[in-house]
């Protein structure tokens, strides 16, 4: 079985330069920085330590680029967790996409709309825009659900 | 004992048992009426490839009886056939088939042309297989997606052998329609199966039963359907083993029930156990005949086995008897069952949907009538990449003078004389003309009768070919067909639920769910003029952008003069495109280090691509953050607007501090919000943009603090008419593709002193040129439709693209084109019974004195 739940998460992100992006030391706090576009990237955090990871991330990169943007924008992201034995099957009835391997991300259409996938130890996150989140958790139930898939 | 009912007639199930299985024991015999000539029809192929067997199940038609488990319980109807496919009324018509050849009725009813939707109506419903159950809920059958190295299709001795084999060399899927060996009578070959299917799964194959592919595709792809789900496969290369069926041998008779096709008729003795008939010929002129003569008797059938020509099939109800020309000369049996293995038909249509040399052919697919060691070694030479050429089977095809070609259709041979003669001479518009092979089989027992008659008629090579295989191969239920595919995925806004739980009717505006109305139109649309009210715009697009060429940026690619935006304040923006046509409109607020930009609704993903395409073109120093799912928005409206803000907010909210159209960081209920100040209603109006997190939260405070002024929400279709009393124009609904400032009279919003800016030279060749066509305001005497043609003397200038009755204008106003007549506007014009008086816009408020509160 596989298992669909809201997981909240903090999103911060940071439009800059690609050679400051390139220079940029990740934060700590666990986070995960996703490298969305050459001159943009996102890290992936716990909600407790959004405000720290986000004043650690604007002091680095204004540092390499003073224009830089670094804005929490965890309110525009849903967080989705598929977690489970089949947590990999019940993502193929959501994406044509092939799963991300450890670290690493992909993106592109998970139920039809542009979404994050990152692999987690027991599962995937899916992140996709607040306003497709109900969209892509009826799809997780109702299509992977059949197969394999509990709220 | 377990039972289904057959048009209401209770049938016991055996185990094991298909519905033809339980069906036919119980000594049902006419399982279809044909399309057109409503000749009785039975089992025949027994294989899932013809389409004489189709029944209703359950309520769902089209379901091919002889290869649908019979469960329990289950509803099945026959479905052609006026008042029961046994007695048919309609059968008269095979007695007329000779008045009514093929093509008859695009001559005979062509005219008078009235004709035509009559006999349309009537033809339709004396033909036909099956009702869609219209009021049968929705179904939408999930989608899989895989991607493997290598996609068998077909599970018998040749797939699973290349399956084996080929799973050495990567991940393996095989797809079979049934269960594997469940369809074979043969020993060796169910042995051989058993073998292969163990050696394929130890190999790391993994196996689909029960699902039929419907189409293989470039890539190359192919689509199973499987009982509760599609699965698209991306192959790096696709190996078709779905082997082999008897030919379809043409004669007179040919389609009587009580004709079979030999492994058809072998699973129903030797897997059903069910008698095909008390005395069965078998002609076969296949290595297959002794094997199939034994299984038929193995239910208790007398078999007399004969190889030789079918020349004639008799009967009525079911064939009496057949007349074979042997190597001994003509001979006669009397009979209840023929059973036929004339040669090989191979199951090659998902083999001709594509020439990609990675789709290619194993086992009898494409060498038909090879033994069970011939099908193994040509599926493991797939494997390894050495495929076997597609032969055709010897001998091939089988026709007499006359007989049905095409059974789904109705087409005989006498019909392919006759549209030959009329001129159709090619297999391809033969096809068309005559609908062969355009049935539920798709072909599979016909297709190549078609192109042998094109053949034997002399034409060239390249007009008798075999007509092109398309999807689907089998038919999918109309679930399947959609597969997740036709889905609008619907945009929601963070006070969705806040919505509906208030009443509000949900509509879809592009690719947005938004209240329509909250039940009260004109209640809502006084609430903004009077009062105060609230309307959730987070759909608007939002962006933020930053760094040292941010104003060379927007300067660059707006019309309006950016630098003359003071740090809080706002401008109203149009977007054009390289030729100057307006593309989107919006307003531009300047931050102290950045700018927040808005657009429309539909606009933000063309919007973030047009912006970041022209930072990459002038390779400019921007930062740009798409902020529409980050925030939300709610338009603040009306003359207690300024009130009901000051009420949860200690900020200064003076006309000083926030002026129209000005922009401040403020905190609302504790809400962080950067407010604009807009004009869009008419009203002093704020734009509350906002986390969306905390939409819910500043909604109900601004409800529950408004309730002072008897606050309302308005939504879209109140919206529509408060635009409109200011003359505002909706991009799209007022707007045509080619459309410049000018001819908006937007002009104004145009800083035509600038040195550059996207589409200014354009707009300075079309400001040379005389204005064809202009939007105007109009004025009705009487209640207009939009859309509704505006005339001038009877000749149509325009048309009306928004109106509305208004209280706040007077009465009802519009917006509309008109096109210059003689080099004028004219102004007043017919819109059916209404006169249209072209006027001055705003309508309300035109020095614009309420919304500067």
């Amino acid at each position: 079985m596989a298992n669909v739940q809201d997981r909240a998460v903090g999103l911060i992100e940071c439009a800059a330069s690609p050679k400051a992006l390139d220079r940029l030391i990740a934060p700590g706090h666990g986070a995960r920085m996703l490298r969305v576009a050459p001159d943009e990237a996102i890290a992936v955090v716990a909600p407790a330590f959004t405000a720290d990871v986000r004043r650690e991330l604007n002091d680095r990169i204004t540092a390499l680029d003073e224009d830089a943007l670094v804005l929490d924008v965890s309110d525009g992201w849903t967080g989705l967790a598929l977690i489970g034995a089949d947590a990999d099957r019940a993502l193929s009835y959501l994406s044509a996409l092939d799963p991300p391997d450890g670290d690493a991300f992909i993106q592109g259409d998970v139920a039809r709309v542009a979404a994050k996938i990152l692999r987690e130890p027991d599962g995937f996150l899916l992140l996709v825009p607040a306003y497709w989140g109900e969209h892509v958790r009826t799809r997780a139930v109702e299509d992977a659900g059949a197969q394999t898939v509990r709220s | 004992m377990p039972s289904l009912r057959l048009d209401g007639r209770r049938l016991e199930v055996s185990d094991g048992d298909t519905i033809a299985a339980a069906a036919f024991r119980a000594g049902v015999r006419t399982f279809t009426r044909s399309l057109k000539a409503h000749r009785r029809r039975g089992l025949y192929c027994g294989t899932g490839d013809c389409a004489n067997c189709l029944v209703t199940v359950d309520g769902l038609p089209g379901e091919r009886a002889c290869v649908t488990p019979a469960t329990d319980g289950m509803r099945v109807e026959r479905e052609t056939g006026w008042p029961s496919a046994d007695r048919d009324a309609l059968a008269i018509n095979d007695r007329l088939h000779r008045f009514m050849p093929v093509g008859f009725y695009y001559k005979v009813f062509a005219r008078p042309r009235w004709l035509w939707p009559i006999a349309e109506r009537v033809i339709r419903r004396a033909t036909g297989t099956g009702t869609l159950p219209v009021n049968a809920p929705a179904r939408r059958t999930p989608t899989r997606f895989v991607r493997v190295r290598t996609l068998v299709i077909g599970g018998g001795v040749a797939g699973l052998a290349a399956a084996a084999t080929a799973s050495t060399d990567g991940s393996v899927l095989v797809a079979d329609e049934a269960a594997l060996g469940a369809r074979t009578t043969d020993a060796a070959a169910r042995e051989a199966i058993t073998r292969l299917g163990a050696e394929a799964r130890a190999a790391g194959a993994d196996i689909l039963a029960g699902h039929a592919a419907i189409g293989v595709y470039e890539g190359p792809s192919a689509a199973l359907v499987g009982p509760d789900e599609l699965v698209e496969v991306e192959a790096e290369r696709v190996i078709v083993a779905t082997g082999s069926l008897e030919a379809h041998g043409v004669f007179p008779g040919n389609d009587l029930p009580g004709v079979w096709l030999g492994r058809g008729a072998a699973r129903m003795a030797a897997i059903h156990g069910v008698p095909i008939g008390k005395h069965a010929v078998v002609v076969a002129n296949t290595d297959e005949g002794a094997q199939l003569a034994d299984a038929v008797r193995t239910a208790g059938t007398d078999v007399t086995l004969v190889a030789g020509r079918v020349l004639e099939a008799r009967g009525g109800h079911q064939v009496t008897s057949v007349t074979v020309l042997t190597p001994e000369g003509r001979r006669a049996f009397a009979c209840d069952a023929l059973v036929l293995s004339l040669g090989w038909a191979p199951r090659d249509t998902l083999l001709r949907m594509t020439v990609e040399p990675e789709v290619v052919g194993a086992g009898d697919v494409v060498r038909p009538g090879c033994t069970l060691d011939e099908a193994e070694s040509s599926g493991r030479a797939a494997a390894r990449g050495n495929a076997d050429e597609p032969r055709e089977a010897d001998p091939w095809p089988i026709t007499e003078h006359d007989g049905y070609v095409c059974v789904c259709e109705d087409v005989s041979m006498h019909d392919l004389e006759h549209a030959w003669d009329e001129g159709w001479t090619s297999s391809e518009i033969l096809k068309r003309y005559t609908t062969a092979t355009m049935g539920p089989c798709q072909g599979a027992l016909c297709s190549r009768h078609l192109a042998e008659h094109a053949r034997a008629k002399g034409a060239a090579p390249a007009a008798r070919g075999r007509t092109t295989a398309r999807p689907p191969v089998r038919g999918p239920r109309l679930g399947d067909l959609t597969g997740g595919v036709h889905e609008q995925a619907e945009r929601r806004t963070a006070l969705h639920d806040r919505h509906v739980s208030a009443g509000a009717r949900m509509d879809h505006s592009g690719v947005w769910l938004r209240p329509g109305t909250y039940g009260d139109v004109a209640d809502e649309i006084r609430a903004v003029r009077e009062r105060v009210s609230v309307m959730d715009v987070s759909t608007l697009a939002k962006f933020l952008l930053a760094g040292r060429d941010a104003q060379t940026l927007l300067d660059r690619v707006f019309p309006l003069d950016v630098g003359a935006i003071a740090p809080g304040r706002a401008r109203y923006l149009l977007a054009l495109d390289e030729a100057g046509y307006v593309m989107d409109d919006g307003l531009l607020a300047a931050l102290h280090s950045s700018y927040f930009l808005t657009s429309t609704s539909g606009g933000a993903d063309r919007m973030e691509a047009w912006l970041r395409n022209w930072i990459d073109r002038l390779d400019l120093h921007v930062h740009l953050v798409n902020q529409t799912s980050q925030l939300g928005a709610i338009n603040v409206a009306g003359p207690h607007a300024r009130d009901l803000l000051a009420t949860l907010s200690v900020d200064d909210l003076s006309r000083d501090a926030l002026p129209y159209p000005g922009y401040a960081e403020i905190t609302v209920a504790g809400v962080p919000c950067r407010a604009i100040a807009v004009g869009f209603v008419g009203e002093l109006s704020f734009e509350l943009h906002h986390p969306r997190g905390r939409s819910v939260e500043l909604w109900d405070a601004l409800l529950n603090a408004g309730s002072t002024w008897d606050i309302r929400p308005h939504g879209l279709d109140a919206l529509d008419v408060l635009r409109l009393e200011k003359g505002h124009v909706y991009l799209a609904q007022d707007t045509m593709p080619d459309d410049h400032p000018a001819k908006l009279g937007l002009g104004w919003a145009v800083a035509t002193h600038k040195a550059e800016f996207v589409g200014k030279r354009a707009l300075e060749r079309m400001d040379a040129l005389p204005l064809e066509r202009r939007l105007v305001g109009l004025r009705f005497d009487g209640p207009p439709q939009r859309g509704h043609p505006l005339a001038v003397d009877g000749a149509i200038v325009g048309r009306i693209t928004s109106c509305a009755v208004s209280v706040a204008a007077g009465g009802p106003v519009g917006l509309g084109w008109l096109r210059a007549v003689d080099g004028e506007f004219p102004n007043v014009l017919r819109a059916g019974d209404v006169t249209a008086t072209v006027s001055a816009t705003p309508f309300y408020d035109p020095e614009g004195v309420r919304l500067r509160g």
